[in-house]
């Protein structure tokens, strides 16, 4: 660009410092999973479905299912560490 | 105390080239801006006695520290003066407190916007307007502040069209929604007052209104009968409304001046009229989650005081309106803040 009218970026970057990906494991045979429905109405059964098929398909093992209440809020802090804790590999959905 | 600018710069050779770069990153609300440069965002951080590196807020959901410079730029890209500049970052400040949601308002499907509304001398200071053609257009501070406000949101928290906001339809105070109220008209305490600030006090309250729902009574100076007006559009809401907003027009805050009615009587009968079986409200506009049925009685504000009453608009026709805000009044709560 030719140097002449100069402006500010008006823009923030996201905070991604916090936000990094869970290492994904290579094979879901066996694996705890734990299900985190968000409060909306129909997102514990868009989460069963999902589970069935990777159940019937990948071999997941045990099932530990939760609900974070409310969808436009983050997941409380304690209920994320407790299913950090207890799970291999979690899935979350919206459902409406 | 303000100092050099801490944000990126971007060089182009005409005006026109820097206008439709910004139009092109989705850095405006879809209309041309005010080209954010050095001089002009330097009058805006000079007025606030702020540095540019000074936080006015983290949003509480990304993390993201909106600086004062931030707000500075935005506010010069909204076509706003200088002298706005301490109600903007005072409901920046409103913005960003976790009881208001602001990341739930802006990404939700249900398409809140941000109303702002100030109380106080500054409003007629920098003139705010509160009269004819309350929503627009035509008054510059109205029209800039809101905008600004719809900016930061865009730029300084990520919230833009088609990204993290999903809006389903949205309306058009997305855009801006900045007012003030009539004080020709105003017979009773102000916001501010009802909040527990001085009556001398500048504040500035956000909300995060849904579109405006007109309500239209030509034909009565009872105030009994002019509430009775609302309670179509109250149902409309939805039940059990934790905050909803009333504006009034002048002809009907003459009548209910007339009558001496304050503002609590005008709210418990309002909470009290507006009631109807959970079978009716079934039948109604349904808000998100499950259908209410049964013969049990709801009314459509939690309690009288969900009612915020402000008046506003032209003293010729017999307008009001109400607003209802996002996920039933509950999910946001509005913010109300001291004038920085």
């Amino acid at each position: 660009m030719v140097e002449g009218i100069r402006v500010l970026d008006p823009t923030i970057d996201a905070n991604s410092q916090n936000s990094l990906l869970a290492i994904r494991p290579e094979s879901l045979n066996g694996l705890t999973v734990g299900l985190l429905a968000n409060g909306k109405k129909n997102s514990v059964e868009i989460l069963q479905y999902v589970y069935e098929i990777l159940k019937d398909d990948h071999g997941l093992g045990a099932v530990i299912k939760d609900n974070k209440g409310n969808a436009s809020r983050p997941c409380p802090p304690d209920l994320l560490e407790k299913l950090a804790n207890q799970c291999d590999v979690i899935i979350t959905a919206s459902g409406d | 105390m303000s100092s050099s600018p801490m944000s990126k710069t971007y060089s182009f050779s005409t005006l026109q080239q820097a206008s439709e770069y910004f139009l092109e990153q989705g850095w405006t609300d879809g209309l041309p801006i005010n080209l954010p440069t050095e001089h002009e965002v330097s009058k805006f951080m000079a007025l606030s006695g702020q540095s540019n590196t000074d936080i006015i807020g983290i949003e509480p959901v990304k993390g993201r520290e909106i600086t004062i410079e931030k707000v500075a730029i935005n506010s010069v890209m909204a076509g706003c003066k200088p002298e706005y500049f301490p109600i903007i970052l005072t409901a920046v400040e409103a913005l960003v407190e976790s009881k208001f949601n602001l990341h739930g308002i802006t990404a939700s499907t249900m398409g809140a916007g941000i109303l702002t509304l100030v109380t106080g001398s500054i409003a007629k200071e920098i003139g705010l307007n509160g009269g004819i053609s309350l929503f627009g257009p035509g008054h510059q501070a109205n029209a800039t502040i809101g905008r600004a406000l719809r900016l930061v949101v865009i730029n300084c928290t990520g919230s833009r069209s088609g990204e993290i906001d999903k809006a389903t339809l949205g309306h058009a105070g997305k855009y801006t929604w900045c007012i003030t109220e009539n004080e020709d008209f105003r017979p009773w305490p102000n916001t501010g007052e009802d909040r527990g600030f001085s009556k001398n006090a500048n504040t500035v309250s956000v909300f995060a209104g849904l579109s405006p729902i007109q309500v239209s009574n030509h034909s009565s100076q009872n105030p009994e009968n002019i509430l009775r007006s609302f309670r179509d559009a109250l149902f409309a809401a939805g039940p059990n409304q934790g905050e909803i907003v009333i504006i009034f027009c002048p002809e009907h805050v003459l009548s209910f001046k007339k009558a001496g009615w304050t503002k609590n009587q005008i709210r418990d009968f309002l909470y009290e009229m507006a009631v109807r079986t959970n079978d009716e409200w079934g039948f109604g506009s349904i808000p998100p989650g499950s259908r209410p049925t049964g013969s049990e009685v709801t009314h459509s504000a939690l309690t009288p005081e969900s009612f915020t009453l402000l008046v506003g608009g032209g003293a010729a026709g017999a307008f009001s309106c109400v607003i209802p805000l996002w996920s039933g009044g509950v999910g946001s709560q509005s913010v109300t803040k001291e004038l920085i």
